[in-house]
Order: C-alpha cells, then sequence, then structure tokens
C-alpha cells in the first residue's frame, strides 16, 4: 500500500546517507489516534532514540518501519524501500535486524541451534558463535532456550536481531527488565555495532539509556515529536537557566538578595541564566559573614528533567 | 558513506536447501517437545499395539466388512495418526506459536511466507509416514497382510496430510484465542472420528450420507481400499479429500494472521 501525502513536504527528499526517512506519518486505531504527524530521519551509521513514556506512540511507528502495520498516512523509507510494500519484504528484511518487545522463542531448541536456524534465512550471517560470545552467552550455548533466565532470553534475542548481520538493527525497548550490569553490557553491545557501522533506531521509556547510547533523540510524547537533537542540547538543555542550590545558611537572607531565589525546606534554590556572577556575589557575602553554603551544587537541567516537562501533557492525562 | 538504494545482491541459498534447513528445525523441534512427540506420535502406536494384543488378527465379519478386526482398524488409526500428525498439531501448534510471537518473530526474518508453511507441510507429512509405517508394521506383526496397493496407499495418504494440514492451518486461523485452540480442535475433532467409523464400523445409512460430505469418512475408506481391498483409486473419497482440503487452504490464506494482536 503506497502512500503519497503531499503535506509531507516538511522533510524533502532524504539524500541517499538516511537510513530512515518519516515524513507525515500518521496512524490511529478506530477513533483514537496513536501517531498524530511523525517526521524524522536516520543517518547511516547513527544510533537514534525514541524517547516517550508507554503509550505515545513509539512501538506503533517502530513496528509501521518494520512492515508489521500499516500506516493511514505519510511517506515510510526503509533503506530506501517502502517497508509497507510486501514484494521487497524478503530483500528488506534481509538487511535489518529486529529485537521485538517481547520474548519469544521455540522453548525446545538450544541456544546455539536457534541462531543456527536463523542464519540459514540470511545470505550473509554472521558467524553463529561469534554471536553467542558476544552476547556473552557462550556457557549457556547448548543449554535449551526454557531453561535460560529472562535476562538470558532477552540477550538470545538480541543474539537473532544481529544473526544476519544487519545494516540497520531496530531495538524496541531492548533492555526493559535487564539489571543495571546487564543493561551496561547490553549498551556496550550496540556501541560495538555502531563501531562496526551499523546503523540503530531504538525506542526507550529510559532517559540515561537514550544519554548513554544515542547521538540523536526524539522526545515523543501523545503521538507527535516534541523535540529532536542530541542528548546534550534536547530541549534547549545548554540553553536553559542554571540551578545553584545550597543549603540555607544562618543569617539568609541577604539585603541584595538575587533575584529568583526560593528558599524551602532548608534549601535554597537560585536560576540563572549568569551563573558565574550569581555565583560570586553568593560565596561574596558568605565570605563576609564568615559562613559557609553547605551542600553547593550548580547544575544544568538533566535529560530527565527536559522530558518530563516535554511529556507533562502525556502525564497529566495519564494521571487524570 | 554507502548509498541505499543500490546494494550488492548476495547469493542466497537455493529454495530447495531453504525448505530443508526448515523441516530439519521443525523436526527438531517437534521430537524435542515430549507433548507433541507423545500425544501426536506415541498415541496411535500404543492404541494398534493394545489392539492388536487384545483381539489379534480374528475374523471381523460382514460387521467390519469383511476384513478382520486388525486390518480394518490398521487402516482407520493409521488416518488417525496423519490427522493428528496434520491437523492437531497444526491448529494447535499455530495458535500457540502466533499467542506467544513466534510467528511474528519469523515474520521479522527473511524466512518467506511459502518455504514456512511448505517447511511445515513436509514436516507433518514425515510425522505422518513415520507413524503409519509403525502402525502397519505392528499390523504385521499380529498378522495382518501388507496393504494390497502401495500406490494407491501413498496417493491417499499425501492428498490427506496435504488436506488435514490445510484444515488445520483454517481452524488456527479461525481460532484467535491460543488457551481455547486445543480444546475447540479437539471438540471439531473427536465426533467427527467416531461418526466416521475410525473407532467403531458404522452401519447407518443416514448417519454415513452426512459422514461421507465431510472429511474423515473419505480418507477412512480411501485407506481401507488401498490398505485391503486392492479397489484402486478411490476417486470419488479423494475428491470429497481434496474439496475440504481445498476449502482449508482458502480459508487459511484468507484468514491467517501472524500478529498476536489485531491492528
Amino acid at each position: 500500500m503506497r502512500t503519497d501525502v503531499v503535506s509531507a513536504g516538511a522533510v524533502t527528499r532524504s539524500p541517499a546517507s538516511d537510513a530512515v526517512v518519516v515524513a507525515g506519518l500518521r496512524k490511529s486505531y478506530g477513533a483514537v489516534a496513536a501517531v498524530r504527524e511523525v517526521s524524522f530521519t536516520v543517518a547511516d551509521g547513527e544510533i537514534f532514540a525514541l524517547l516517550g513514556p508507554n503509550g505515545a506512540g513509539k512501538t506503533t511507528t517502530l513496528e509501521i518501519l518494520e512492515g508489521f502495520r500499516r500506516r493511514d498516512a505519510g511517506r515510510v523509507e526503509v533503506l530506501g524501500r517502502d517497508p509497507g510494500e510486501r514484494s521487497g519484504g524478503r530483500a528488506l528484511r534481509e538487511e535489518i535486524g529486529l529485537v521485538l518487545q517481547d520474548i519469544a522463542v521455540e522453548p525446545y531448541l538450544t541456544v546455539r541451534e536457534t541462531l543456527a536456524r536463523n542464519a540459514g534465512y540470511y545470505p550473509a550471517p554472521r558467524d553463529v558463535d561469534e554471536i553467542i560470545a558476544l552476547v556473552g552467552l557462550t556457557a549457556q550455548a547448548r543449554r535449551k532456550v526454557r531453561s535460560l533466565s529472562g535476562g538470558q532470553q532477552r540477550r538470545l534475542d538480541l543474539a537473532l536481531g544481529m544473526i544476519g548481520n544487519p545494516r540497520l538493527l531496530f531495538l524496541d525497548e531492548p533492555t526493559t527488565g535487564f539489571d543495571p550490569s546487564a543493561r551496561r553490557e547490553a549498551w556496550e553491545i550496540v556501541r560495538r555495532l555502531r563501531a562496526a557501522g551499523t546503523t540503530v533506531l531504538l525506542t526507550t521509556h529510559y532517559m540515561d539509556e537514550a544519554q548513554a547510547l544515542a547521538d540523536r533523540v526524539a522526545v515523543i510524547s501523545d503521538g507527535q515529536i516534541v523535540a529532536e537533537g542530541p542528548p546534550s542540547t534536547i530541549g534547549g538543555r545548554d540553553h536553559a537557566r542554571a540551578r545553584i542550590r545550597f543549603a540555607l545558611p544562618p543569617g539568609w537572607p541577604p539585603d541584595n538578595l538575587p533575584a529568583g531565589a526560593v528558599a524551602a525546606d532548608g534549601l535554597v534554590t537560585v536560576e540563572t541564566a549568569d551563573p558565574t556572577r550569581v555565583l560570586h556575589r553568593l560565596t561574596g557575602w558568605a565570605l563576609e559573614r564568615g559562613t559557609v553554603l553547605d551542600r553547593l551544587t550548580v547544575d544544568r537541567p538533566s535529560l530527565e528533567d527536559v522530558y518530563l516537562s516535554l511529556t507533562a501533557r502525556d502525564h497529566e492525562e495519564s494521571t487524570r | 558513506m554507502t548509498t541505499v538504494t543500490v546494494t550488492t545482491p548476495r547469493a542466497r541459498r537455493g529454495d530447495l536447501a531453504l525448505l530443508w534447513h526448515q523441516v530439519r528445525y521443525e523436526q527438531l523441534s517437534f521430537w524435542r517437545n515430549p507433548q507433541s512427540a507423545i500425544f501426536t506420535f506415541a498415541l496411535p502406536v500404543v492404541f494398534i499395539t493394545v489392539l492388536g494384543a487384545v483381539v489379534g488378527n480374528g475374523a471381523g465379519g460382514s460387521y467390519f466388512y469383511g476384513l478382520s478386526v486388525l486390518q480394518y482398524f490398521v487402516s482407520t488409526i493409521a488416518a488417525v495418526s496423519v490427522i493428528g500428525s496434520c491437523y492437531g498439531q497444526l491448529a494447535t501448534g499455530l495458535a500457540i506459536r502466533r499467542q506467544n510471537g513466534i510467528l511474528k518473530r519469523v515474520r521479522a526474518t527473511p524466512l518467506p511466507a511459502w518455504a514456512y508453511f511448505l517447511g511445515l507441510l513436509a514436516h507433518c507429512v514425515m510425522v505422518s509416514a513415520v507413524d503409519v509405517a509403525l502402525i502397519v508394521g505392528i499390523g504385521r506383526l499380529f498378522g495382518v497382510p501388507w496393504p494390497g496397493d502401495w500406490p494407491a496407499v501413498g496417493v491417499a495418504l499425501v492428498l490427506g496430510a496435504a488436506s488435514f494440514c490445510a484444515l488445520g492451518v483454517a481452524v488456527a486461523s479461525v481460532i484467535r484465542n491460543a488457551e481455547a485452540a486445543p480444546a475447540v480442535a479437539q471438540l471439531l475433532l473427536f465426533p467427527l472420528l467416531f461418526l466416521s467409523g475410525s473407532y467403531m464400523p458404522i452401519h447407518s445409512s443416514a448417519l454415513n450420507a452426512i459422514s461421507g460430505a465431510l472429511p474423515i469418512r473419505p480418507f477412512n475408506e480411501a485407506l481401507i481400499g488401498a490398505f485391503a481391498q486392492h479397489a484402486g483409486l478411490e476417486w470419488h473419497n479423494l475428491g470429497v479429500l481434496l474439496a475440504w482440503g481445498a476449502a482449508g487452504a482458502v480459508v487459511a490464506i484468507r484468514r491467517f494472521r501472524w500478529n498476536p494482536r489485531p491492528e
């Protein structure tokens, strides 16, 4: 099903180096609009994260790109092909790897057999034992899948996504349910894939995951992309006002109180666009009085703060 | 930067090699799963062994159409084993594979749908063939003569296996709930098995007229004819079986879903 939409002019024809192009994508389930108007591109070789709360439209977007769902409107290109067209499906599947959200593997095959079976579906698969070692399942290679722990099955899933040596890998919430050390190992695997030139498009609702892995992040909320950019600058993080905090000192407040200072719960918070000058005044005041600014910190909004403010609308709706 | 639209075509393995690869792993999963190996494969073998031990190869008289009791049951239980290996295995197995997401995983790989289904068909035919060979062999041990018309046996078995595979996929396509699948599949099957004379000869012309238009009785009669009566090919029965297989295939193709959740 080819859906050409004229209004998708916001994103012009992609250069050949874009692995994924999405322009004006829309999808509804009955009266519920899951994806309202989503546009983004993923460049060849980058790690791109779709970040958003549950139900924001991440998985729907991904499943349209993977060819599992039909779109209502918009233009979608994956490695130069339309994933909605079944005719090119096999050739496209040979070049992409999919790690879906739910774990599902034949229980009675061993880890090695499962990977060897899927390797046989691809024209140029990676070496089975090498992949097993890469995801850290060498000790379990001859065990049946049903006897693996949940985390081990998820790593097998990751291995199945990579066995065909894909140019583009889709990861749908790849580390949900992992313990912290397993997550770090999974991140390391993804970084090694990028180093080898694989493009990765992942969805996650973990801020730290997007921050740790992604070259670029798109925050999706209520079916729309509300911000896009590198994790360090997204949502104006780099221009945002700095936040100075310290324990309420004796003799507070000073006469020339800096604008925007708030004292609450024994803590003073000052938000400012000019942290150097404000800090100088505050520390000068403290030194004059012979007191200290206990527990002094200066920071900018974390990715989490940005994310929470960007997705606030979803939040309100889900808590209502 | 590599260009996206131009890719060097890499060599795919041949279709037959891919099919064989798929059949091998279907076989591996089947024999490793104690439930399928015992219920689908071993049960008919046990049944015919017990029956042989109890009744021997005594004459059945006109009640068994002039065949020996065991000769009759070797034919019908061979049919039951084919129906179990094809219809039973696919009707429940595919519904469960869909429910737990395994089918969606298959769809996530480049394996073409035809290769997946032909692989399943070949796998089911192989399990059926081994089962039928064992049942006939055990019958021989109890004195049942070898089948009278081997080519007719072969035609009836392959056509029956293909038709009951198609019906199994059709039922798996219609039943959307994996928990209900085994129960519904058996509920459709068991009354029909009795009605079609699989567990005892039926001598009611009214019942036989009904069951003769349904798929199991024609399969039984085609096999009884081929095993015992040197009747040549039973065109009428094979035709009814083929019609059911074709109907099953149409439903399967139109209604089959890979995704556990509806769009």
